[in-house]
C-alpha cells in the first residue's frame, strides 16, 4: 500500500513538473509561487512587467506546503521560487533560519517600511533584519451581536471586567448563548496573545522568551476560569461545523476574533442576517492604557535567498503586492498598508452586512497590535500544546491556571527541538 | 537434454516475470533504503532521545490496539457473511464496503469531520449517545484516536473484505459439500469447516494490517489540514519522520527514523512468511 503511494506521489510529482512546472525553465525568469487568492494580482503584474519574464504558479494554502517544497529544492540544489506568499507567516521563521536559509534579509528603503501599520512588520523582524513583508493584517476585535446585546440590554465591554461580568451574567440570564470561544489558534492568538502572555516571542532566530507563568497569563486564566465554568465562553473551534450551527441559530452574543471573522465566518458560516453585526476593539485590562489585540492570521511574502540578480525585481514586485493601494484596497482582508486600509476601509463601510461600520474598531485594533507576537518554528504546536493544556483542563473541570505550567513545558520542549533557546 | 532446455526456459520466465519487480524494488526500495542509510548516520541518537517520539508511539501502539481487532474481526465477518448469501446481494455489497477506500485528500478530510459534527452527521444520535456535541470534542485528547480508528476501518475494510471473499470462494466445494451432507449447520461449517481453512489469510490480514497500522499517516495528516491545531503534526511515528524532512529540513533523523520503521514493517513480514506458511502450495 505504502508503496503504491509512494509510486502516486512520485507519479503526480513528475507530472507537476512537466504540466505547471513549478521550478525555474531559464535564468531569466522570475518565479513566484502565490495562494489561489493572490494569483490575479500575480498576474496582473506579471503582465504589466513583461520584460521581467515573471512566472506565477498558484500552490494550496496548506500550512507546511512551501517549507516542504523549499526542503526539496534545497535537496535538489535548484527549484527554488523567488518570490512566495506564506498563508501561514510563521513558516518565515522556519524559511530564514538554518538548515532551509531560504529567506533573504530584505532591503527596503525606510520610507516604504514606515508606511505599513506600525507594529504590523514587527514580527518580520528577526534578529535586527526584516524577512517578510506583510500583506494584511488579522488583528482581533470583539464582534457582537448588535440587536442580541440590545434585547438582552448589554452594554458593550470596554473592560475584561466587564467582559466577565457579562458572560457571568448571560450564564444565568440566557444560558446557552457565548461570549467567545477558545480553542487552539482562537484561544492562544485571539485570549493569551491579546493580553501579552509571552508564549512565542522570538527574539532572534534561535531566541525566544516563554513565561507561562507571566502575570498576563494568569490574569487572563483567572478571567476566563468562571467562564469557562458556566460555559457562556466554549471550547469549540470557530471553524467546526458544530459551532456554525450556533451561529447559525443566533446563539452567537459576542465573540472577540480576528478581523477577519465578519466576512468569512459570519457572513458565509452564521449566515447572520444583514445589520447584526458589529464591532468593538478588545476589551482593555485595568491599569492600562488602551486595549490591545492578538492576531490570528495574516499573510507575508518572502524573496528569496537564491534569487541572485532578479532580487531586485523579486522585492520591486512584493513592494507593489503589499503597498499597491489600488489593488490592496480591492482585497479581501484587512491590508497591513496605511494608505491601503484607508482605502478599504472606505469601501467596507458602506457594507450593508454590518449594523455600524466596522472599520473604525479594525483600524483601532490594527494599531494596537500587541507586542511580543513573533513568527515562531513551534507554530503548529503552539496550537495543539494549548488544546492538550488548557482545553483539556477546561474539559476536565480543572483550573486553567493549573494547566499553564504545563503549556509552558510543552512549548519549551517544542521551541527546544526547533532549534531555539528558551528564555 | 530436454529437460534441461525447458529447465532454461523456465528460469529465462522467472526473471522475465520477476525482472521488472526487481528494478523496481531495487530503484525504489532497497537504493533509497541504503541511501537513508548513509543520511541517517549520526541522527539515530537525536531520534530516540526526541520527546515527541514517546509520545507517537503511544498513540500508534494505542491505536493498533483498537485498530487491528475491530478490523480484523469486522472483515472477517462481513466476508463470512457475504459468503453465505453469494449473488447479486454480496457483489454489490463489496463494491459498498469498498467506497469508502476511494474518498481520499481534503474531500476525506471535509467528509470525517462532517462526519464526526453531530449536528450535520448522520451518525448525529450516536455521537450524541457518547456524549460529543461537536468535532473539536470528538478529536480532543485520546478521542482522536477513536476517530481515526473508525476511519482506519471504513478506509481499510473494503479492500480486505474482497481479499477474504476471494479466498473463501476459493475453498474446495466438495469439503463444504460434504460437510453439508454429514448434516452440519451454515454456522457449524463456518465455525469448524470455513474459518480453519482461510486461517492463514486472516493472519495475513492480521500482521499485513499490523505493519500498515504501525505507519498510520494519512488518516491523522488529513484530519489535520482541515483542523489545524486541534491534532499535533507529530501525532503519529510516520508523521514525525515526515516533519522532520519537511517542517525542519533534517533528512538525516527522518531517514533513521524511517528505517526503524522499515524494520518493524520487516518483522512483520517475515512473521507472515514464516510463521503463517503463506508461501507454502501444498496445503489447502
Amino acid at each position: 500500500m505504502r508503496r503504491v503511494m509512494a509510486g502516486i506521489v512520485l507519479l503526480l510529482g513528475l507530472l507537476s513538473m512537466v504540466a505547471c512546472g513549478g521550478t525555474h525553465k531559464g535564468s531569466g525568469e522570475l518565479l513566484v509561487w502565490v495562494d489561489n487568492t493572490r494569483t490575479a494580482a500575480a498576474k496582473q503584474y506579471a503582465a504589466a512587467h513583461k520584460d521581467l519574464n515573471i512566472r506565477v504558479v498558484t500552490m494550496p494554502p496548506d500550512a507546511g506546503y512551501v517549507p516542504t517544497k523549499v526542503s526539496l529544492a534545497n535537496k535538489t540544489g535548484k527549484g527554488w521560487p523567488d518570490v512566495v506568499f506564506l498563508t501561514n507567516p510563521a513558516e518565515v521563521s522556519t524559511l530564514a533560519a538554518a538548515p532551509f536559509d531560504y529567506a533573504a534579509p530584505l532591503e527596503i528603503p525606510a520610507s516604504v517600511r514606515d508606511s505599513f501599520t506600525p507594529g504590523a512588520l514587527d514580527p518580520c523582524v528577526l534578529g535586527g533584519r526584516l524577512y517578510c513583508l506583510r500583506n494584511d493584517l488579522a488583528p482581533t476585535v470583539l464582534w457582537y451581536d448588535a440587536k442580541l446585546m440590545k434585547d438582552f440590554g448589554y452594554e458593550v465591554p470596554k473592560t475584561w471586567a466587564q467582559y466577565q461580568q457579562i458572560g457571568e451574567r448571560v450564564a444565568r440570564e440566557h444560558p446557552g448563548y457565548l461570549i467567545g470561544t477558545m480553542n487552539g489558534k482562537y484561544g492562544a492568538g485571539v485570549y493569551f496573545a491579546s493580553s501579552g502572555c509571552p508564549t512565542r516571542q522570538a527574539v532572534s532566530l534561535t531566541e525566544v522568551h516563554i513565561n507561562a507563568a507571566d502575570q498576563a497569563c494568569t490574569r487572563m486564566a483567572d478571567l476566563l476560569q468562571p467562564l469557562a465554568a458556566d460555559k457562556s465562553v466554549s471550547t469549540i473551534s470557530p471553524t467546526d461545523p458544530a459551532f456554525a450551527k450556533l451561529g447559525q441559530d443566533g446563539k452567537i452574543l459576542m465573540l472577540p476574533g480576528p478581523a477577519w471573522f465578519g466576512d468569512f465566518i459570519f457572513k458565509p458560516a452564521f449566515k447572520l442576517p444583514p445589520g447584526r453585526l458589529a464591532a468593538a476593539p478588545m476589551p482593555a485590562w485595568d491599569g492600562e492604557d488602551k486595549p490591545y489585540s492578538g492576531q490570528v492570521g495574516g499573510g507575508v511574502f518572502v524573496v528569496s535567498k537564491h534569487a541572485g540578480e532578479r532580487t531586485k525585481a523579486a522585492v520591486d514586485m512584493i513592494t507593489w503586492m503589499t503597498t499597491d493601494v489600488a489593488l490592496q484596497a480591492k482585497q479581501p482582508t484587512f491590508p497591513a498598508h496605511q494608505a491601503s486600509a484607508e482605502a478599504w476601509g472606505k469601501a467596507k463601510a458602506s457594507d450593508g452586512f454590518y449594523a455600524a461600520d466596522p472599520v473604525p474598531a479594525l483600524k483601532q485594533a490594527a494599531a494596537s497590535l500587541r507586542p511580543g507576537f513573533g513568527f515562531v518554528r513551534y507554530e503548529a504546536v503552539w496550537q495543539s500544546s494549548f488544546n492538550e493544556t488548557v482545553i483539556a483542563a477546561v474539559t476536565a473541570g480543572k483550573p486553567i491556571a493549573g494547566a499553564l505550567p504545563d503549556w509552558q513545558s510543552r512549548l519549551t520542549q517544542a521551541a527546544t527541538s526547533a532549534g531555539y533557546t528558551v528564555k | 537434454m530436454r529437460k534441461s532446455r525447458r529447465d532454461q526456459a523456465g528460469r529465462l520466465a522467472v526473471w522475465v516475470l520477476v525482472g521488472p519487480y526487481v528494478v523496481f524494488l531495487v530503484a525504489f526500495g532497497l537504493a533509497p533504503a541504503a541511501f537513508g542509510l548513509w543520511t541517517s548516520l549520526g541522527s539515530w541518537g537525536e531520534v530516540f532521545g526526541d520527546y515527541r517520539l514517546g509520545a507517537a508511539v503511544r498513540n500508534v501502539a494505542l491505536y493498533l490496539v483498537l485498530w487491528l481487532p475491530v478490523l480484523v474481526l469486522l472483515v472477517l465477518s462481513l466476508a463470512l457473511t457475504l459468503h453465505a448469501r453469494p449473488g447479486r446481494f454480496a457483489g454489490v455489497m463489496r463494491f459498498v464496503y469498498y467506497l469508502p477506500g476511494a474518498v481520499t485528500g481534503s474531500a476525506a478530510a471535509l467528509l470525517w469531520l462532517f462526519m464526526m459534527s453531530p449536528d450535520v452527521s448522520p451518525f448525529g444520535p450516536l455521537l450524541g449517545a457518547l456524549g460529543i456535541g461537536s468535532a473539536s470534542q470528538a478529536l480532543q485528547g485520546d478521542g482522536l484516536i477513536g476517530v481515526l480508528v473508525v476511519m482506519g476501518v471504513a478506509i481499510h475494510a473494503g479492500g480486505w473484505i474482497v481479499v477474504l471473499y476471494g479466498a473463501l470462494t476459493a475453498l474446495p466445494r466438495d469439503v463444504l459439500e460434504a460437510a453439508a451432507v454429514d448434516g452440519a449447520t451454515p454456522w457449524r461449517i463456518t465455525r469448524h469447516v470455513k474459518l480453519p481453512l482461510v486461517r492463514r489469510y486472516v493472519a495475513f490480514v492480521l500482521i499485513s494490517s499490523f505493519a500498515s497500522g504501525t505507519q498510520v499517516f494519512v488518516e491523522p495528516t488529513v484530519l489535520e489540514t482541515s483542523a489545524r491545531g486541534q491534532i499535533s503534526p507529530t501525532w503519529s511515528v510516520n508523521q514525525l519522520a515526515y516533519f522532520y524532512a519537511t517542517q525542519e529540513g533534517d533528512f538525516g533523523r527522518a531517514a533513521a527514523l524511517s528505517l526503524a520503521m522499515l524494520a518493524v514493517g520487516l518483522v512483520a513480514a517475515l512473521l507472515v512468511i514464516y510463521k503463517t506458511r503463506f508461501y507454502r502450495t501444498d496445503a489447502v
